[in-house]
């Protein structure tokens, strides 16, 4: 469906970390920061999307009676680590499709530390890990470890190389207010190959940090997102495309567990992205990835067609995917740095994004940035991909 | 099928879960992996599926071959997700290509260092638990293959 007349009007974040803080405080903050971004009151608001994996039932309408009792329709969405990002992607659809006009996404998440006494679908899934059927769900860092191995075997990449990418990451997760990973002092390749090895040859500093926090975008139609342009001064920032895609049956499929999708779902999600946008791999100033390990964004710089296939480990070694760089990834700290409490991870991109294209971002400016894509995915078998554009 | 305990006597070796693999008889020496065929589409698939994912035609089961070959491997050195540690034991984790073009996600026997990318591997049963008549409850998994080597 065509998203050419949906722009993002207002975002906003409660910062993630490890804390305990409950979910509902960081939800109801999340919320009035884009409703105060977009200079709009909860009546503005036509849809609701709520995303979390961890919680009960209709946790989504508890946080509502915080932000405004308006009859407004409200829905859950999860989609793993891809939940924010489909709550967004709803969101827009439900604009492009006429059946709103103001739309918001909010993603939420608790902390692992109170989600393990506290029940929800983590603790579910975290349980998972230590049984023993064919079908469990298999650590993340240890799926994402085979494809590591499986790179460092076909194209000679280094543990350096990774290494290179995570401190990428951590610093620049030290730009970014809300991030969980604020390090005092500037993170060196060398640290994060002598953390604590996870599963060769991921250690520790490596790994998506895992946390809880909040995160919200609002989207509108044209004429509200000018009037709230005139009214706050905000950039225009139109939804150049919204995309979805789950697995395709390919060689070596592999269907134990959850964590299974093949990477060539990026390949075919970026293509529909850039052929709906009509735009391309050269068009973009930023890029946000589902970097939960750094093989992940290496082989992401190669399948949403940055370079070349076999090309990303000079990407790395020339340092283009830093900040300052040719094509800046993970520009908030991404999924290692940021954190990743995974119902708000997808909508913390949008954040980000959209800040970075109305030129407020900050210490983590990238120069000029126009457009920028945000790509997730959930539990491997989920890809979304939008590409956010100032107008 | 049955192995020891350390005192000597016979410990009867059943599946930890039914439909996944058959456990080594007469006929076959090793546990034998259980796929579903697809014959419109020609292509096993593993675990088995409902029906043919390709074509949506029914699918029967095949037993697959015990040999293959190691696409991927890592040592999980600690079962640690953010900062909670899982518990558990250090082991082997891979992605085993069969020749009937299923790539399979196992435990793997052996220790960090034995296993490079292209080796040939054997499938075999690892114990998992007890139940409470005290027969040995096991999965499969695959192990570096030495009559290959």
């Amino acid at each position: 469906m065509a998203t050419d007349d949906v722009y993002v009007i207002g975002v906003g974040m409660h910062p993630i970390s490890a804390a305990q803080t409950p979910v509902r405080d960081m939800a109801f903050h999340a919320g009035i920061a884009a409703m105060e971004d977009a200079g709009i009151e909860f009546d503005t608001v036509d849809a609701l999307y709520n995303g979390y994996a961890s919680g009960p039932m209709l946790a989504g309408v508890a946080i509502a009676k915080d932000l405004g009792l308006t009859g407004v329709p409200i829905t859950h969405v999860e989609n793993a680590s891809a939940t924010g990002s489909s709550a967004f992607r709803e969101a827009v659809l439900a604009v492009a499709g006429g059946h709103a006009r103001c739309a918001m996404a909010l993603g939420f998440d608790p902390s692992p530390a109170s989600v393990a006494t506290g029940g929800g679908a983590s603790a579910a899934m975290m349980s998972s890990f230590f049984k023993t059927s064919v079908e469990s769900v298999l650590l993340p860092a240890a799926f994402f470890a085979m494809w590591a191995v499986r790179r460092m075997h076909d194209a000679g990449t280094t543990v350096e190389t990774y290494a290179k990418i995570a401190a990428k990451n951590w610093n620049h997760a030290r730009l970014n207010p809300f991030a969980q990973r604020h390090a005092d002092h500037q993170v060196t390749p060398e640290e994060v190959l002598a953390s604590t090895m996870i599963a060769y040859p991921h250690t520790s500093m490596m790994a998506a940090a895992v946390g809880g926090g909040a995160a919200c975008a609002i989207v509108a139609d044209r004429q509200l997102a000018e009037q709230v342009r005139d009214r706050t001064g905000h950039a225009l920032v139109r939804v150049a495309t919204s995309q979805s895609q789950s697995e395709r049956y390919t060689a070596g499929h592999v269907f134990m567990g959850a964590v299974v999708g093949p990477a060539e779902l990026t390949r075919s999600t970026a293509a529909a992205a850039y052929e709906d946008a009509e735009l391309g791999p050269t068009d973009l100033d930023l890029v946000h990835v589902h970097d939960a390990f750094p093989v992940e964004e290496l082989l992401y710089y190669e399948l949403l067609g940055i370079c070349g296939d076999g090309e990303g480990d000079k990407l790395v070694a020339d340092g283009a995917t830093e900040i300052g760089g040719r094509i800046p990834f993970s520009t908030d700290g991404g999924l290692i740095g940021r954190g990743h409490p995974v119902g708000p991870t997808g909508l913390a991109q949008i954040w980000d994004v959209t800040q970075q294209v109305r030129g407020e971002a900050g210490a983590r400016q990238v120069e000029n940035a126009r457009t920028g894509l945000a790509h997730m995915m959930g539990a491997g078998s989920v890809c979304i991909i939008h590409i956010l554009q100032r107008t | 099928m049955s192995s020891r305990d350390p005192a000597g006597a016979a410990v009867q070796r059943l599946p930890l879960e039914q439909g996944y693999f058959v456990m080594p008889d007469d006929e076959n020496p090793t546990p034998r992996l259980i796929a579903s065929y697809s014959a419109t589409a020609d292509e096993y698939f593993f675990p088995r599926r409902k029906r043919c994912p390709v074509s949506f035609d029914a699918v029967e089961d095949r037993l697959l071959s015990p040999r293959g070959t190691l696409y991927s491997w890592t040592w999980i050195a600690n079962m640690k997700y953010g900062a909670m540690s899982m518990g558990g034991e250090p082991h082997g984790v891979g992605q085993v290509d069969l020749p009937e073009g299923v790539r399979v996600q196992t435990r793997l026997l052996g220790q960090m260092g034995d296993w490079q990318i292209g080796m040939p591997m054997m499938v075999d049963l690892l114990p998992i638990t007890k139940d409470s008549d005290g027969n040995e409850l096991c999965t499969f998994c695959f192990r570096p293959d030495e009559d290959q080597d």
